[in-house]
């Protein structure tokens, strides 16, 4: 199967929450296959609601949304809309600021709830794969325990295990590392850092300057619902053109 | 700073061990007094009723025959329980429904039934469905009144199982709808449809929260199933009732049958009990 070039693709997206709350205004974004992007900005700038546009959580008001090959504008309606929406879902993994692993299974259960659920496969199957990811976030020794027995940081890394198990081709950080105890970071952004050396695409919304500096390819600044800038870290982390992104940096530097 | 290979942390100090042998004790006293004074409760009670002059050979010599009723008494709250359980779900989909149709038909249901009396609503399905025949049947339909004439033993089981149904909708709902927006979306970025969501997500999760209230209106069944004998069946407290009367002994008779539903309630306790234990096993607090 031929790579293709884009990975994600966003033109025109607009979100406006209830009737007068607008979020992200006029978004344009390419994403490309095997490419780690940062969006970093302010709290309350839209990045997030970006993010959750991505995969659908959040219904865009307007514009278009490509994930691999699909397309979904917003406003379409309809049986085959939804279809195309739950093949994005698939195709993208999405790892929340608060875990929110299922509290009722394990581990183990939680990542291979995904592709025997969705996918049809039987727990046999899905289980070698599972124990590998396990081991590749480094918590082969948790395989039964519950989420509430385990730390954050653990936490949060069978979380991006239960995403992986999808084979998605796209990864989302929706802040990944914001509700975590400053100790319980590294673990989680070292998990992030081997994914992105193995070629996933990532999109991250994350203040973790390490990854946006060091793993990053290209960073973009987000305020009220815009873009403000963009480019490759070195430039925007040294060389911000914009008074606003100096100003938003100046704060998390 | 010291090495932490240093640090004391393998041996816990004495006076630590104390304090926590004297938390030990306490939960145990606790326990163990608490037994103690249950079973005296219930000494205290059987006491009371032997210096009333209750008269124990004559509720020995009924006994069989009111355990008699037992069968029918479990019939009808086995049925109507599971009667209650189906509607309950299929009720609380409907409350939740973005269906207009659908969403207005689960909500008149519960608001009717929560909003009429139990005991008017047995005898709706089993004096007044048969009314509704007759029309139907002059209206050109055919056998409509045999089939709007319910024995006894039917209208009681679907009296109870919808009226617990409608108060059970409103749990099931609330415990649905207590499980986080967190879990939805993941469940969503899964790629799950709603049903998938529902079935693996939400439902195993609300049922925890919801078995607690669900055992409370199992309970108050068991005991409602008594109103089936107001149409002639031959249940537990139909047959302590009767007897009672017969003999002028109802004091008796009143006992035992109020004895026989407690000590099913305990063992319906008892069962809640440890579907809840079970139930708790991705709690912290249970390893």
């Amino acid at each position: 199967m031929a790579e293709r070039d884009t990975m994600v693709s966003i033109q025109n997206l607009h979100k406006v929450f209830g009737r007068d709350i607008y979020v992200l205004r006029g978004i344009e974004l390419e994403v490309k296959t095997g490419e780690v992007v940062v969006i970093l900005g302010p709290s309350g700038s839209g990045k997030s609601t970006l993010l959750r546009c991505i995969n659908f959580l959040e219904e865009p008001t307007a514009g278009t949304i490509c994930v691999d090959d699909l397309t979904v504008r917003a406003g379409e309606k309809g049986r085959e809309r939804n279809r195309r929406i739950l093949e994005i879902r698939k195709k993208t993994g999405m790892c929340f600021q608060s875990f929110n692993l299922f509290p009722h299974m394990t581990a183990l259960e939680n990542i291979i709830e995904g592709p025997v659920t969705v996918l049809g496969q039987k727990p046999q199957e899905a289980i070698p794969y599972a124990e590998e990811l396990l081991g590749w976030v480094g918590l082969s020794d948790k395989r039964d325990e519950y989420p509430a027995r385990l730390s954050g940081g653990q936490q949060q890394r069978v979380a991006i295990a239960r995403s992986l198990a999808m084979r998605p081709k796209v990864m989302l950080f929706d802040e990944p590392t914001s509700a975590l105890d400053p100790e319980l970071v590294g673990e989680v952004v070292d998990v992030m850092e081997r994914l992105a050396r193995e070629g996933m695409t990532i999109i991250a919304v994350t203040h973790e300057m390490h990854f946006a500096r060091d793993v990053a390819q290209r960073v973009l600044i987000m305020d009220n619902g815009g873009w403000v800038e963009e480019g490759p870290p070195e430039e925007i982390f040294t060389n911000p053109q914009h008074e606003r992104s100096r100003r938003f940096l100046a704060h998390i530097l | 700073m010291n090495d932490p290979s240093e640090l004391p942390v393998n041996e816990i100090p004495p006076e630590a061990q104390a304090v926590l042998n004297s938390i030990e004790d306490t939960q145990t006293r606790f326990k163990r007094n608490l037994a103690f004074s249950l079973a005296g409760l219930v000494v205290f009670l059987f006491f009371v009723l032997y210096i009333i002059g209750l008269d124990f050979r004559f509720m020995a010599r009924w006994l069989g025959f009111i355990m008699g009723g037992m069968g029918y008494t479990l019939l009808v709250s086995v049925l109507a329980i599971t009667l209650a359980c189906i509607l309950a779900v299929l009720g609380a989909l409907g409350r939740l429904s973005r269906n207009p149709v659908i969403n207005s038909l689960a909500t008149a249901y519960v608001s009717l039934i929560r909003g009429t009396p139990l005991l008017v609503q047995v005898y709706m399905w089993y004096l007044a469905l048969p009314q509704v025949g007759q029309a139907l049947e002059r209206m050109g339909i055919a056998g409509a009144q045999r089939w709007f004439t319910l024995p006894a033993l039917v209208a009681g089981i679907l009296a109870l199982g919808v009226c617990y149904g409608a108060y059970m909708t409103e749990i099931v709902r609330a415990g649905m709808q207590s499980i986080g927006v967190g879990q939805r979306e993941a469940a969503k970025s899964l790629g799950m449809n709603s049903s998938q969501m529902l079935r693996r997500i939400i439902f195993p999760q609300a049922l925890r929260v919801i078995i607690p209230p669900v055992s409370n209106e199992f309970i108050a069944m068991v005991k409602d199933s008594s109103l089936v004998s107001l149409m002639g069946v031959w249940e537990l407290s139909y047959r302590a009732i009767k007897i009672g009367r017969r003999y002028f002994q109802s004091l008796e008779m009143l006992v035992l049958v109020a004895l026989i539903y407690w000590v099913m309630c305990i063992i319906l306790q008892s069962v809640q009990e440890r579907v809840e234990a079970h139930m708790a096993r991705g709690d912290r607090r249970t390893h």
